[in-house]
């Protein structure tokens, strides 16, 4: 058993970390205050191969595997939680699909563009009476001439308006349940799509979500992904990756909140002492050390079992379900050893504590994580008693 | 034409340097390639696209540990990499000895190095190659361009700038200004690890000086945060440099 990250792995962690904190860092404060979606530093990660990170090199990506992206989204995250968010969804969501359900002309027409981050990509699942209860959605696809016609409303699309890829989840056989959803590529500029404003958030105000509005949009043939009723299923399997995404995105923004609390209960003097020589302070930087480690391993294991072809539904929701509380833990805590400035905007800790709110939340609540661990504890079990069944089937 | 620029790896700008029993503990520090150097390794990259190199050699004298720094200037686009091995802390004139041995077998016209090394900041090595060279060199460029053989470089003096323009071979030393070095691309860094990258140790040749020891002078900065907004802490700014720092009149 080896914890060291290999070398070139490590080669790659210290040049995004030394992009991330020259490039990143500093418009974060600012991002937050003044959100738009920032294109000039997408642009610059997609340069350096960031927003395609596990696509093929074949088809424009970096070509790494799901333990670098892991470990480069956190570097990312660290920096800015926003950023993180908008590459988590394009890369993991989007083109994760295309990567593994595309044609080879489907590949060709929108792979290159996602993976060098000339386009962003965006993801379609939830709407406004549906995020949970994903197969209840009632996005419909009609099937027309030479195609689909769709109408719904989707909501909480992460890069809404910005994106110029929406990969939709509509249903094509509204009897048929979970099974009776299929995958779509919309293009930003076909007739029939329009964008809601941006919602005002708690956190994460860069990573634009809008409302995605489809009036009767056509959509040829060769715009549905993968078999015909497929669509939840193959979502569902993507999300399994796109969760160590957030997960190692909550590391992140734990991370820098810990770093921040740890160099600020060195430096602040109270009683004439550090406020770290304080059992009070140390105890709670003691926990924040061990949850977030704890974390970041639930999370490099689950992307290196991934990264061994195995199926990692219950090692994703146990690293994003932990991480994620482990985000909201350590961010509150560390606004707690701030004092007074903590809870003020001239100090980042206020803004890592809303950042990391909504990892609770998005790519399935912590509750739907416990739902499908839950599950899958059952699941793993049977099959360990009956070999030869399939998993998820 | 082969450029060999001059790669060293030194601790972080940013990192936490201790000072233990007399000598830097740089245990907890992240080495990076010198900031200096980078520039050197950046513009190599801009004369090959500007047609104007063929190949690019990044050599570096130090301990094994400097294949990290010689790796990042292949991720960037060097060709290939030499690594003269050497655990010592030698002076100047000793490396530019050794490292010009290098240029020489490269068949090398020119040679880019950082102005300063982070961590020395003795401004001595690149003098020093031109000298064990026998070649000219233009010293602290702030813009760099080549035509063939004939070169033209920039730099800042005291009342302007300076344009200075001969022919190769030469040695140039390079600072911030002369461009924005680039960040080496994901799939590059992989594939750096596959270029040529040969270490041999530093040739132990007979150099004209030796260091004999070195000692950690310690320096505490006093350093003074003025609170308030912006016009208060002006104020506050001047009253201290005109009743404490004596420096207004
Ligand atoms: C900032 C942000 C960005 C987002 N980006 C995207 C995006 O790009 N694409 C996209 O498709 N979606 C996106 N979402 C939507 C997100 O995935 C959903 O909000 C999430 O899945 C929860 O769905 P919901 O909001 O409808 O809550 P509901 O499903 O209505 O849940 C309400 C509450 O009930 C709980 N609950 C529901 N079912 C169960 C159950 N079976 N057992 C126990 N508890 C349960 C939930 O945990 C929650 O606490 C985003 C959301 C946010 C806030």
């Amino acid at each position: 058993m080896d914890f060291a990250l290999p070398e070139e792995l490590r080669a790659l962690q210290r040049t995004v970390r030394s992009f991330a904190q020259r490039e990143i860092a500093p418009i974060a404060a600012e991002l937050d205050r003044e959100p738009r979606f920032p294109w000039p530093s997408l642009r610059a990660m997609g340069a350096l191969g960031l927003l395609g990170l596990t696509t093929p090199e074949a088809d424009g990506g970096a070509g790494l595997g799901s333990l670098a992206a892991a470990v480069l989204l956190e570097e990312i995250a660290a920096a800015d939680a926003s950023h993180a968010t908008i590459m988590s969804v394009t890369s993991g969501l989007p083109q994760a699909l295309l990567v593994r359900h595309a044609t080879p002309a489907q590949r060709a027409r929108w792979l290159p563009r996602l993976a060098s981050g000339e386009w962003i990509g965006a993801f379609c699942l939830s709407e406004p009476h549906a995020g949970s209860d994903a197969a209840a959605i009632r996005t419909r696809a009609r099937r027309v001439a030479d195609g689909f016609e769709l109408s719904g409303t989707k909501a909480w699309v992460t890069g809404g308006g910005e994106a110029h890829l929406y990969l939709v989840l509509a249903a094509t056989d509204a009897g048929a349940g979970a099974r009776g959803i299929s995958a779509f590529v919309v293009e930003r500029d076909q007739a029939g799509i329009s964008f809601g404003a941006p919602e005002a958030k708690l956190g994460q105000h860069a990573a634009i979500t809008t409302e995605v509005r489809l009036d009767a949009c056509f959509v040829p043939l060769e715009q549905r992904l993968g078999t015909e009723g497929q669509g939840l299923v193959m979502a569902l399997q993507a999300l399994d990756g796109a969760r160590i995404g957030i997960a190692a995105q909550s590391v992140g923004i734990g991370r820098a909140a810990f770093d921040a609390a740890l160099a600020y209960a060195d430096e602040r003097q109270a009683f004439g002492v550090s406020v770290r020589e304080f059992q009070g302070v140390g105890f709670p930087l003691a926990d924040m050390a061990t949850r977030l480690e704890a974390a970041r391993l639930l999370t490099l294991r689950a992307a290196w079992l991934m990264d061994r072809g195995r199926r990692v539904t219950k090692e994703a929701s146990m690293a994003k379900l932990f991480a994620s509380e482990a985000a909201a833990f350590v961010t509150d805590a560390a606004l707690q050893v701030f004092g007074g400035y903590g809870y003020s905007r001239e100090y980042p800790v206020e803004r890592y504590f809303r950042d990391a709110r909504v990892t609770r939340i998005y790519e399935g609540t912590s509750e739907i994580q416990r739902v499908v661990i839950g599950r899958q504890l059952y699941r793993d079990r049977d099959r360990a008693e009956a070999p030869g069944r399939e998993a998820g089937a | 034409m082969t450029i060999v620029t001059i790669v060293k790896q030194v601790p972080e700008a940013e990192a936490r340097v201790r000072v233990q029993g007399g000598a830097l503990d740089l245990a907890g520090a992240t080495f990076v390639l010198d900031g200096m150097d980078e520039y050197g390794v950046e513009q190599a990259l801009r004369l090959r696209e500007a047609g104007e190199a063929s190949e690019i050699v990044a050599v570096g004298y130090g301990p094994r540990e400097t294949e990290q720094a010689l790796r990042t200037a292949l991720a960037m686009g060097a060709d290939r990499a030499v690594l003269l091995e050497a655990s010592g802390l030698d002076d100047p004139l000793t490396v530019a000895l050794a490292l010009a041995e290098v240029v020489r077998e490269a068949g090398a016209d020119l040679v880019l190095v950082g102005g300063k090394q982070a961590d020395w900041d003795s401004a001595a090595l690149g003098p020093a190659l031109a000298e064990a060279l026998g070649w000219p060199h233009v010293d602290w460029a702030t813009a760099f361009t080549l035509s063939g053989q004939a070169f033209e470089s920039v730099h800042e003096i005291d009342d302007g700038s300076e344009t200075l323009r001969g022919s190769l071979p030469l040695v140039v030393t390079t600072q911030q200004g002369l461009n924005e070095p680039r960040y080496p691309t994901l799939p590059n860094i992989m594939k750096a690890n596959r270029k040529p990258l040969d270490v041999r140790p530093a040739a132990t040749e007979e150099s004209r000086s030796a260091a004999r020891s070195y000692a950690v002078v310690e320096r505490e900065r006093r350093r003074v945060v003025l609170e308030g907004d912006a016009s208060s802490a002006a104020s506050e700014l001047v009253r201290r440099l005109r009743d404490e720092a004596k420096v207004l009149g």
